[in-house]
């Protein structure tokens, strides 16, 4: 059994560090992830700051939800570092001071929403009480904590999903997808939670292939064909690329990443 | 109606099963091999040589009997050994020096002569009744030979067997053999496929993938697992054990004629070591459950595994047909399943009546513990994550 190298002490003067903002929250150093031939991260690096919103933008396949398997250590990078709160990832300890919605909603249907909240909660170690209903309270579920969870809507599984992702008041909290399949009413909502967390001091990433949500995060992440091709605020991304419009921005982006002929 | 759609449903499914590999070995593979394992173990079925120990009651008169006998024995491979008495017999029979034990009365010679029905009496161990019987029906055509050899003159008067048994009872019907094993194999059976489909839940419908995003270990998983299906497996083994073993008499109630409820199968032994023998068994069934969940990516695929995965082993592991008589290929196979060693030792405890202290069920309690750790090693293994 291998052993990770950071013990709990060390994790703790991280975390005064990173809320500092002596040390970026979230950091890739040249990442990389192939399967086989397939690159499907490409070296990535960037730095995340504490208490924003990160947009990682792009396409379906473009390398997204394998670059945050990474960052949640899920996967282990062919090469390059991915670091969380100043821990090389995949670190088992500090798992539980990353949150994690995945694409799929991720929650038991036989079970109801309180009791899918508090099984996530003791899988994170959270010791008191009352946790499970703080996070449904924060995703507006309180009225429906005794439904079963395969008798909710889908947007309300979906905000089920975060409500277990953050049960633990994680520092940082990976999003891959949150709004797919969720109606406008409760995407303004999600929004407004995302808002409230960043302002709280937790670093968001935010992972989304509809350009209309960019404007929401701090700062973006335009991604395509397993690289970062362009990192900035939604302003500073259309002036660079002379655009008024984010979509034709991308597309810009993305010409300039084509090799020359 | 139409044609067109009716060729065209016909037509999807020739194309979805075609590319569907493990339905498709399902249907045309599974079937001949199951098939033939099963002439394998049929028609494969060595009749152990009988080893015989006699008592011989008959003075020197019986002793020319014996004589005969031992000859006739030995030309089919047996061997005959004698003991001064009963009890000499029995223990011979008891730690597994002899197959069979005969007993030849005193007057067996001279009713022989007479013709006033002789009796022999032939004392099996009574643990496997399959293999029982082939050792009798191999003793009845030697001692056949050996009356007519011994005493040309005695004319039609064959001797008449009296079957004893040294556990159980001579007049245990199959379901008194059968019973107690299937116990264990329900368990077995029915643990695996309720966890093999709620872990295979877990990896597809995402919350595996979530769980491993938590400071959750591996072992914890597996440990909490067989925590979970271990309680229900209990209950269920306690009614099965229940249901098997008492026979409640229910009084008449108004129009409803007494019956009575349960198999009433007579246990020898202890019956909570019945129980812990199918308990670890069930545990290994978790992890088992575990484990080929891995290689399906649909609840059907995991159904899917019965013929492949438990069909076998029911065949082999002596549920059906006694191990000793398996090729001795088979047999091999037979040592490495668990299922085997829970047979077994649901024998010994139950007809038997064997305690701790008996090797063969301390051998199969280990085992079985054994395969419980190998199985949870191997099952969490099969759960990928980059850290442990």
């Amino acid at each position: 059994m291998r052993k990770s190298p950071t013990g709990e002490s060390t994790l703790l003067v991280d975390m005064q560090t990173v809320a500092m903002g002596l040390a970026p929250a979230v950091q890739a150093i040249d990442l990389r992830k192939s399967f086989g031939e397939i690159h499907a991260v490409d070296g990535v690096s960037f730095e995340l700051t504490a208490g924003r919103i990160y947009g990682l933008m792009g396409p379906n396949g473009s390398g997204k939800t394998t670059l945050i398997r990474m960052l949640t250590g899920l996967g282990r990078p062919t090469s390059g570092e991915a670091r969380v709160l100043g821990v090389q990832m995949p670190s088992r300890p500090n798992l539980a001071r990353i949150g994690y919605m995945t694409q799929s909603d991720g929650i038991y249907p036989e079970l109801t929403a309180s009791e899918n909240v508090r099984f996530f909660a003791a899988m994170y170690g959270v010791r008191e009480s009352g946790a499970a209903e703080a996070a449904l309270a924060v995703v507006e579920l309180s009225d429906r904590a005794g439904t079963l969870a395969s008798e909710l809507s889908g947007g309300l599984r979906r905000r089920l999903s975060l409500a277990c992702a953050l049960v633990h008041r994680p520092p940082v909290l990976f999003l891959d997808e949150p709004t797919v399949g969720v109606d406008p009413a409760l995407r303004v909502q999600f929004w407004a939670h995302f808002h409230e967390l960043a302002r709280d001091g937790t670093t968001l990433v935010v992972s989304s292939h509809v350009m209309d949500e960019a404007d929401r995060c701090d700062e973006l992440l335009f991604m395509r064909g397993g690289r970062v091709i362009a990192q900035g605020s939604g302003q500073d991304l259309r002036v660079r690329a002379g655009t008024t419009d984010l979509e034709q921005a991308f597309l810009r982006f993305s010409a300039d990443q084509e090799p020359a002929t | 109606m139409s044609l067109r759609r009716v060729v065209a449903t016909f037509r999807r499914l020739v194309q979805e099963l075609r590319r569907d590999r493990r339905s498709m070995a399902l249907l045309f593979v599974a079937p001949v091999v199951l098939t033939g394992l099963m002439a394998f173990v049929l028609r494969g079925q060595q009749v152990a040589p009988v080893s015989a120990v006699v008592v011989n009651e008959g003075g020197p008169a019986g002793g020319a009997i014996v004589d005969a006998l031992e000859g006739a024995l030995r030309t089919d491979g047996g061997s005959v050994t004698e003991a001064p008495d009963r009890a000499a017999a029995e223990a011979a029979l008891r730690d597994g020096t002899a197959s069979v034990a005969i007993i030849v009365p005193a007057d067996f010679v001279a009713r022989l002569t007479q013709g006033s029905e002789p009796s022999l009496t032939v004392i099996t161990p009574g643990l496997e009744p399959t293999a029982d019987s082939q050792q009798v029906v191999s003793l009845q055509r030697a001692i056949v030979t050996a009356v007519t050899q011994a005493l040309p003159d005695a004319g039609v008067h064959l001797p008449r067997l009296d079957p004893q048994t040294l556990y159980g009872s001579p007049n245990s019907d199959v379901l008194d053999h059968l019973a107690p094993v299937f116990l264990g194999f329900f368990a077995y059976f029915f643990v695996y496929i309720l966890t093999g489909i709620s872990f295979l839940r877990e990896r597809i419908g995402g919350t595996l993938e979530r769980l491993l995003a938590t400071p959750v270990t591996r072992g914890e998983i597996v440990l909490g697992y067989s925590l979970g299906f271990g309680l229900f497996a209990t209950i269920q083994v306690l009614v099965l054990l229940g249901w098997t073993l008492l026979n409640v008499q229910v009084p008449a109630v108004g129009p409803l004629p007494a019956f009575s409820a349960g198999l009433a199968v007579p246990v020898a032994g202890s019956p909570l070591l019945a129980f812990l023998v199918v308990m670890l068994l069930a545990l290994g069934a978790v992890s088992l459950g575990i484990l080929l969940s891995t290689f399906a990516r649909t609840e059907l695929q995991v159904v899917q595994f019965i013929p492949l995965v438990i069909v076998p082993q029911a065949l082999l592991s002596g549920v059906l047909f006694p191990v000793s008589s398996m090729p001795d290929l088979l047999q091999a196979i037979a040592r490495v399943l668990p299922l085997t060693y829970a047979t077994d030792g649901l024998r010994q405890v139950v007809i038997r009546g064997a305690d701790l202290g008996y090797g063969a069920l301390q051998v199969d309690l280990l085992v079985l513990a054994a395969f419980v750790a190998i199985f949870a090693v191997l099952a969490s293994a099969t759960i990928r994550r980059e850290v442990v």
